[in-house]
């Protein structure tokens, strides 16, 4: 018989998990209110696309992408009144101008014979950068007290990079040319000076600061 | 990019022709329907009549392309409506989420195209779901497509998966009775929602079963969709009554499809 | 030169040219080493796609407007469809005139099961002539009528790979289908 008395560890060895995080709740609810607002934006864009692509392996994937992003924008918007927003809108805000600026450019391409642009907007600008802020995210909170928001965001990032994946071969796919790599390059090149003025997709501090003050010598 | 795009710009591959409604309309053989043409008479689809496979093949085509055409319009109602002005939330999650089933039913279409010996583009494209899809007002596209053109999807799956039962050919059963599955969850969507945004509009909730009845009866050529034993789609009463429809409902579509078939042998 | 003739000569409810029709069907039997008139009635009224032959000889053949028509265009005229409906047909007529096919009962007399199963017989050699084709489409066709199964696609490449079978090993092999 199992010995009921013995007293154990409340946490077992092999469970390293720290109390401590890097963001209170009112931060925790700010940062996902800005990325359920990415999200809601990106599905959009892709469900308007489908009609505007005639490739047709892009067509259906950006119909299937599109309810991934739009799942991820539904687990922020439960995810907002537990850290005590109830009303869920007065917290899908854009980062800062700078981000919305990025979404117009994103969302801009709409001619058929501009898929390349299209793709590159979402798959070599805005996930890597999702990827890079959730996943900053992810490992910055605390993993007791944000669990919910640590698991929400494990599950989002698998879909971010199967679908970024996904997109970066669809694109590789699609660049036949010289002429076609510089297209991708320079829209790349337009859409990162403006995520660069925004800071991140939750705005300056999406990804922390690697940097480090040296103090002044004696 | 644009609010609201229109049909005749719907993007496609060089392997696929667009048929103008006009074109379509003008055919004095009678309009393409149901893997046929609606001054045929057809009979009821089933693979004992000699033209059989190849009916059935035609109207593969035709979902193939109506599915492209779903995944488009239910994508454009992600886009062309804003969150909290137009529509709630909840509505356009519902979209996204069609988007997706849509896409996996091109992808099973292209399979069951190749199963069936048929090339993409081998039929001509007609975009009359897509326009029922360009609705302005969100609850009038919704209706028009989620309930008058997924409810036709109900009813064409259902007969495309008896006539896949009959012929003993268990692909083809299989994919249908997935689609159908989903598209029962469709027109419940559009059932849904027309409810909740009416609830206090009746003059918007009659607009809107207008504009599916405008739907249906364009889908009627001929009273080919109906509950005649030799009518070619048979409407299927038990998945619409899954789907939200009421019995009155289900009963006028039966009618309207009884009066376009006097209409046509007169 | 094989003569061709086509009726009606003119049509009204479909964009075809009697002329055009004539050059495809005259190519498809010289291919097939026709040297004699063929007369070709389309009823331009019918989209579908019924076809038959209403006299060996002299040869006369009778199609719905829709047996020529181009699927991807309607109501313009398809050569690809036009050479594999005249092709099944003339490949009928020859088989029917080697001596090889005087068992098989008369056209309106043949199932379902038995049209298919000839038809892949067929379809199979004027594929490898150049003139036809869509294996799939007619495995479909066959597989409506024989049966989704093993034994069923296995006749199938035997019917579509011969070269010169009879109609008693046509029978055969289409009848083996229905045993199992």
């Amino acid at each position: 018989m199992t010995e009921t008395k013995r007293p154990r560890e409340p946490f077992a060895p092999w469970d390293r998990r720290a109390l401590p995080g890097l963001f209170d709740v009112d931060e925790t609810a700010k940062r996902v209110g800005h990325y359920k607002w990415v999200e809601l934006k990106l599905f959009e864009a892709l469900g308007g696309w489908v009609a505007t692509v005639p490739e047709l392996d892009v067509k259906m994937r950006l119909g299937t992408h599109c309810y991934h992003h739009a799942w991820h924008a539904d687990l922020f918007d439960k995810r907002l009144p537990e850290l005590r927003e109830m009303k869920t809108d007065r917290l899908t805000l854009p980062a800062n101008d700078h981000m919305v600026a990025f979404i117009d450019a994103m969302t801009e391409p709409e001619e058929a014979a501009m898929t390349i642009e299209k793709l590159v907007g979402v798959y070599r600008v805005l996930i890597p950068h999702k990827i890079a802020a959730y996943t900053y995210h992810r490992n910055a909170t605390s993993e007791i007290t944000d669990m919910p928001t640590v698991r929400i965001l494990d599950f989002i990032l698998q879909d971010e990079f199967n679908d970024w994946r996904e997109g970066e071969m669809l694109i590789q796919s699609m660049i036949e040319t010289e002429e076609e790599l510089d297209r991708a390059m320079i829209h790349q090149t337009k859409l990162e000076k403006l995520m660069l003025a925004a800071g991140g997709i939750a705005g300056p501090g999406s990804i922390g600061d690697p940097y480090v003050e040296i103090p002044e010598e004696n | 990019m644009r609010k609201i795009f229109p049909a005749e710009e719907l993007a496609r591959d060089g392997r696929f022709i667009r048929q103008t409604n006009e074109q379509r309309m003008g055919d004095p053989r009678g309009a393409r329907i149901a893997g046929g043409n609606s001054g045929d008479r057809l009979a009821k689809l089933t693979p004992e009549l000699a033209n059989g496979p190849d009916r059935a093949r035609a109207l593969m085509h035709g979902i193939f392309v109506g599915e492209i055409q779903a995944l488009e319009g239910a994508g454009r109602t992600c886009w062309d409506f804003e969150v909290g002005e137009d529509v709630p939330l909840e509505l356009k999650l519902d979209m996204a989420r069609q988007c997706w089933d849509e896409a996996r039913h091109c992808e099973i279409s292209v399979a069951l195209a190749e199963h069936m010996g048929t090339e993409l583009g081998e039929y001509a494209e007609n975009a009359l779901l897509y326009e029922a899809a360009c609705n302005p007002d969100p609850v009038l596209r919704l209706t028009g497509v989620n309930r008058a053109l997924e409810g036709l999807a109900i009813d064409v799956f259902n007969t495309m998966k008896e006539f896949g039962n009959m012929a003993g050919d268990p692909v083809l059963e299989f994919c249908e009775d997935w689609m159908l599955a989903d598209e029962v969850t469709h027109v419940k969507m559009g059932s849904d929602w027309l409810r909740r945004l009416t609830e206090n509009d009746k003059e918007r909730l009659d607009k809107a079963l207008e504009f599916q009845k405008v739907v249906d009866r364009l889908f009627s050529f001929n009273g080919f969709r109906g509950e005649e034993d030799d009518s070619p789609i048979q409407l299927t009463r038990r998945f619409r009554e899954l789907a939200g429809f009421s019995d009155d409902e289900i009963d006028e579509i039966a009618d309207m499809s009884r009066e376009a078939r006097v209409e046509a042998s007169s | 030169m094989t003569q061709v003739s086509v009726t009606p000569e003119s049509f009204e409810m479909v964009f075809y040219d009697a002329a055009v029709i004539g050059e495809v069907v005259a190519e498809v039997a010289e291919r097939l080493g026709f040297e004699e008139t063929i007369t070709l009635e389309i009823d331009e009224r019918s989209p579908l796609g019924r076809s038959k032959i209403t006299s060996y000889d002299p040869i006369e053949l009778w199609v719905d407007g829709g047996a020529l028509e181009n699927t991807k265009r309607p109501r313009q005229f398809g050569t690809a469809r036009a050479r594999d409906t005249i092709g099944r047909l003339l490949l009928r007529i020859l088989d029917r005139r080697s001596g090889r096919f005087n068992e098989t009962p008369d056209d309106d007399e043949l199932d379902l099961m038995q049209f298919a199963a000839w038809d892949v017989h067929c379809v199979g050699r004027l594929e490898r002539l150049g003139i036809g084709g869509q294996r799939q489409r007619r495995l479909y066709q066959f597989r409506n009528r024989h049966g989704f199964s093993d034994v069923a696609d296995a006749a199938f490449e035997q019917l579509w790979d011969s070269s010169e079978l009879s109609w008693t090993e046509i029978e055969r092999i289409s009848g083996d289908c229905r045993t199992a």
